[in-house]
């Protein structure tokens, strides 16, 4: 039997044939390949010695304290990074969505953060935070909401909520500016409707704004949630799981796991974990958002 | 008039907030040692000079650097950071290079063309962008370290192609489903193939589209971290993050040359936001509309 193929179909195989391979080799293969890894005991310090050990390593890391503390503390950052960006960005939208004298310089601002390396937004928020030349011990001292300085990142309890400061900076812009397309696209016939009926501004926000901002709301939520969940770069240059053990995310027990420790086999099944917690976690949001759509 | 008072009121905020962090990373990069460990800080520079930049310049040669009494620690790896910034450019310009043409001819055959499989084609491309970075990096390492490639900027560029071409997969899409059909119905009457559609319809009119993903690609590679942190070892392949996050986290090193390492790191990226700002605003935008 011959395989008879369009031109269309042939044309669009040659097409697409370079990105399906590329992806083929650097994300299907290596993910499936990693799940093969997880089910094995592979230290790198003894490369011949890797037995097959089936979910031994799941197993052990979902007993493992480390593990338990990492859930915890990502959730925190997670949950904390996802509230204060959106509404902070809805904020921002609200804002750059009057039309007022340099707006658009404003509109322009808001890319600085967005551009910004974020190993750079790192080392900048940790120079602010400098116990003793950081910006934010003059500042709050000078303000005078602050009798002394103090080591900002070097505080339990505190660590966590400044490093989940600097991701906000970071993200809020692209949040802003995907809400800011959504706005715009509400007719202003409802605005003017509303007004007739003598709706106050709060209500006009609540009742046309809000149920029309649904679906950017829903991108933004899903997408910060993802990129919270497996941030790692912030982590590692402004404390390194610590103060004790106030930052060790999941990403970051990842890293020490596989490059530290070289327990790759662990490392692995640790990475499926997170990956399956975010695909939970994302479909999640999407569904809580959806029903109260319908 | 209160409305007014308002926004400038907003407008103000806004500007400390978004820009405040990097003025002040700005002003300390342009002052010495001694002047940035003052306390309380000078919040403008007292006697401002590039004597930060120009030292991480003339890396190579640290004697000089101390001899023109800057007080302050050299890192030891100051002189990697030429070389990693050249790779940081070398590395964005092939992403984006190979990923304008890889996701080009894929999201025209997506968007246009109505093949077996199209559906299937499109989610597997946006499904791989739903992995989560930490997870693929385990097997990455694994995989190209026994392909011996560590430390090649050839792994790099493959390794961000595939981060970057999903998303612009999807920005060249929903821009090629705008262009009128009827444009391509025209181009394939007068004898084109899909060849000819994709150079003379659609390469013509997506150019606003384009410049998003070129941007969206470079910039993604100039900033990435985590899969150069663990797919280099040394001075050959590493990219300038990598080196700049080495500064950091070694305590011995003196904060105005953080800092103006950090400002050469963040001018790039700025300069083309700034100078691309609508085509990367709609690029990033693409799609959120239609929710």
């Amino acid at each position: 039997m011959r395989l008879r193929l369009s031109y269309d179909d042939r044309s669009a195989a040659i097409l697409v044939f370079p990105v399906l391979a590329v992806l083929l080799v650097v994300a299907a293969y290596p993910i499936l390949y990693s799940f093969w890894v997880s089910l094995h005991d592979i230290v790198l310090t003894r490369p011949l010695r890797r037995p097959f050990v089936w979910f031994e390593n799941y197993e052990r890391m979902l007993g493992d304290a480390r593990f338990h503390t990492a859930v915890l503390r990502t959730t925190v950052y997670t949950v904390v990074t996802v509230t204060v960006t959106t509404v902070l960005a809805v904020g921002v939208a609200l804002f750059l969505n009057e039309s007022f004298r340099g707006n658009k310089l404003l509109n322009a601002l808001l890319l600085l953060p967005w551009a910004t390396p974020s190993i750079v937004n790192g080392l900048m928020w940790k120079w602010i935070y400098d116990p003793t030349y950081g910006l934010m011990n003059a500042l709050l001292v000078k303000l005078g909401l602050l009798d002394s300085y103090r080591a900002w990142l070097g505080d339990p309890d505190l660590t966590l909520f400044l490093i989940s400061n600097a991701a906000i900076w970071k993200q809020m812009p692209l949040a802003a500016l995907l809400l800011l397309v959504t706005m715009k696209a509400i007719p202003d016939d409802l605005y003017r409707a509303a007004k007739v009926d003598g709706a106050t501004v709060f209500q006009r926000f609540v009742h046309v704004t809000l149920p029309a901002l649904k679906p950017g709301l829903m991108l933004v939520l899903v997408y910060e949630t993802m990129i919270s969940i497996r941030h790692f770069d912030l982590f590692l240059i402004m404390t390194q799981g610590g103060p004790g053990d106030a930052s060790y995310t999941l990403s970051w027990l990842i890293y020490v796991e596989t490059f530290r420790s070289l327990r790759f086999g662990t490392g692995a099944a640790l990475s499926y974990l997170l990956a399956m917690l975010t695909f939970l976690l994302s479909w999640l949001v999407i569904r809580a958002l959806g029903e109260r759509n319908a | 008039m209160a409305r007014r008072l308002m926004l400038a009121l907003f407008s103000a905020l806004f500007v400390l907030y978004v820009a405040g962090p990097v003025l002040w990373l700005l002003s300390s990069s342009l002052q010495m040692e001694s002047e940035i460990t003052a306390v309380p800080p000078n919040w403008l520079p007292p006697h401002p000079g590039l004597h930060n930049f120009s030292a991480i310049f003339s890396a190579g040669d640290s004697a000089e650097y101390v001899n023109r009494g800057i007080a302050g620690f050299l890192p030891s790896g100051a002189a990697n950071l030429l070389p990693s910034l050249y790779n940081s450019l070398q590395v964005g310009l092939w992403v984006a290079a190979l990923n304008l043409v890889f996701s080009l001819t894929a999201a025209y055959a997506i968007a246009v063309i109505d093949f077996k499989g199209r559906r299937a084609t499109l989610y597997t491309v946006l499904a791989t962008r739903v992995i989560p970075d930490i997870a693929l990096v385990v097997p990455m390492f694994l995989v190209i370290r026994n392909l011996g490639l560590i430390n090649s900027l050839g792994a790099l560029v493959v390794t961000y192609l595939a981060v970057t071409v999903p998303f612009t997969i999807f920005i060249l899409i929903s821009y090629f489903e705008g262009i009128p059909r009827d444009l391509y119905r025209a181009s394939r009457i007068d004898g084109c193939g899909h060849w000819g559609a994709l150079r003379h319809v659609y390469l013509p009119l997506s150019l606003p589209a384009l410049v998003a993903a070129l941007m969206f690609a470079f910039l993604t590679s100039w900033n990435e971290f985590l899969f150069a942190l663990v797919l280099t070892q040394n001075v050959a392949a590493q990219t300038l993050p990598i080196i700049i996050a080495g500064f950091v986290m070694d305590f011995t090193t003196s904060f105005s040359f953080v800092n103006a390492a950090g400002v050469i790191a963040i001018l790039p990226p700025v300069l083309l936001a700034v100078i691309f700002q609508r085509y990367i605003v709609s690029g990033l935008t693409a799609g959120a509309v239609k929710g």
